[in-house]
Formats: C-alpha cells, sequence, structure tokens
C-alpha cells in the first residue's frame, strides 16, 4: 500500500517535471527568429583567426599606417594625396581589422611608394 | 499545436548546438593564436547568465551573455580591455550571429571575474535594421 502511494507520487513528480520543461521550451524560450533571416546570418562564417589577432595587434599596424599614409605627407603630388586620403579613409574604418590593416599597407607601398 | 511543440523543441537543439559551436570555434581560434604565438594572451569563451538590462527581443530566456576570459599572469588595463571588446563589437558576422543565437551581452573579464567590462549587443546592432 505505502509502496503504491510511494510509486504514485513519483509519477505525479514525473508529470510535472514533464510539463514544466515543454512549458519552458514552448513558452519561455526566446521568440522564434525568422528562419530565412536566421540563416541568412548564419551562413556568413566568422574569421575567429583575424579576429584574435585583431584584439591585440590591430593597433600598432593602425598607429603605423595612419602616420605613413596621412595625406599631408604628398602635399606636392596631387594623385597621390588623393589616394592617400581614400587609403586613409579606409584605415580609419577598419581600425580593428589586422586583415584589411595589412592588404591596406600592401597598396600604400605599391601606390604611394612608401616603405612601412 | 503539436506540430508547433515539435518545431519549438528541435529548434531549441539546434540553437543550443550553433551557440555551442560558435563558442568552440572562438576557443579554437584563440588556443591556436596562443599556441603559435601570434597573441600572448589566452583567451577563453564561456555562456554566462548576461545582464537582464541589455536584454533584447532575441534574448536567450536564461543564458544571454558572451563571456571572454582572459588568461594573461596579470591585469590588463582598462584600454586592453577596451581594444578586446571593440574587435569583438566591430565584427558585424559576429555581433550579428550573437544576437541571432540569443546572446545579448558581451563580457571581457580577468581570470577570476575580478575586474572586466560587459557591452549590450543591441547598442551596435539595429534589431529593426536586420
Amino acid at each position: 500500500m505505502i509502496n503504491k502511494f510511494i510509486d504514485a507520487i513519483w509519477m505525479l513528480v514525473a508529470i510535472l517535471e514533464f510539463l514544466i520543461i515543454i512549458y519552458l521550451i514552448v513558452f519561455k524560450s526566446r521568440k522564434g527568429v525568422d528562419s530565412k533571416l536566421k540563416k541568412d546570418v548564419m551562413e556568413n562564417d566568422v574569421d575567429f583567426n583575424n579576429l584574435i589577432n585583431s584584439a591585440f595587434n590591430s593597433d600598432k599596424i593602425w598607429d603605423q599606417l595612419r602616420k605613413k599614409c596621412h595625406p599631408d605627407r604628398f602635399g606636392g603630388d596631387e594623385k597621390k594625396t588623393k589616394i592617400a586620403g581614400e587609403i586613409q579613409a579606409e584605415i580609419n574604418k577598419n581600425k580593428n581589422n589586422v586583415k584589411v590593416l595589412q592588404e591596406l599597407k600592401l597598396r600604400a607601398e605599391n601606390e604611394l611608394g612608401i616603405k612601412i | 499545436m503539436f506540430g508547433n511543440i515539435i518545431n519549438s523543441i528541435r529548434g531549441w537543439f539546434s540553437d543550443m548546438s550553433e551557440r555551442s559551436k560558435l563558442v568552440n570555434s572562438f576557443n579554437i581560434a584563440a588556443r591556436d593564436a596562443y599556441v603559435s604565438g601570434i597573441v600572448t594572451t589566452y583567451l577563453k569563451a564561456s555562456i554566462s547568465r548576461g545582464d537582464s538590462s541589455y536584454r533584447h527581443q532575441h534574448s536567450h530566456w536564461l543564458n544571454s551573455g558572451f563571456r571572454v576570459a582572459i588568461f594573461n599572469g596579470r591585469s590588463l588595463t582598462k584600454n586592453e580591455l577596451v581594444q578586446i571588446g571593440a574587435t569583438l563589437m566591430t565584427d558585424q558576422a559576429l555581433v550579428r550571429k550573437m544576437v541571432v543565437l540569443g546572446f545579448d551581452t558581451l563580457e571581457v573579464f580577468g581570470e577570476h571575474d575580478e575586474y572586466g567590462l560587459k557591452w549590450p549587443l543591441k547598442d551596435v546592432l539595429l534589431l529593426g535594421g536586420f
């Protein structure tokens, strides 16, 4: 008799637990994100290697490029001043992206004829 | 109704898996960068409770924080913490993924959580602009 009573209590606890889990999953979980939007976002890969590298090394290269590629340094050459202006804008836009900054460094060396 | 429940359960497991994948990818890249000497600080990401005041419409109901712990052997300056956080926050692909997967808080903390900074993801992303 007592065993049956204990079994019934355990069964009740199990049912309650199951109902709580279903409630949490269905009603308390976040509102579903539009599946197409989610698919689009998840398809874009994050370059973690560049991200980690940028977190520690972007400051140094940014500072170096910022000084070397300043348009005022090419005052006598209109074409180079224009290119330097474009590069400078890109440098500031990608301050925290080492990969892009390295590409800009190559571009500056090739197009502005400077050694960085 | 039954179909909705099944979809919710399936979606929940799928999200949990994607969240773990995101954290694991970060940790693998951080470990490789540290081992190969690209960086001198070891970073380790994990999922945390997050900050309830940073909640947005897609926030996970329980664990909505993306916590990055820094293992360096010394206390990092505020500028160093800001630099790490700012780099993560300027990566649009990462921020979008975090938002879609239910994260709302980015936390950058020291080794024993004795100091750190946190950023609300909703500040850098206009959800309506998706």
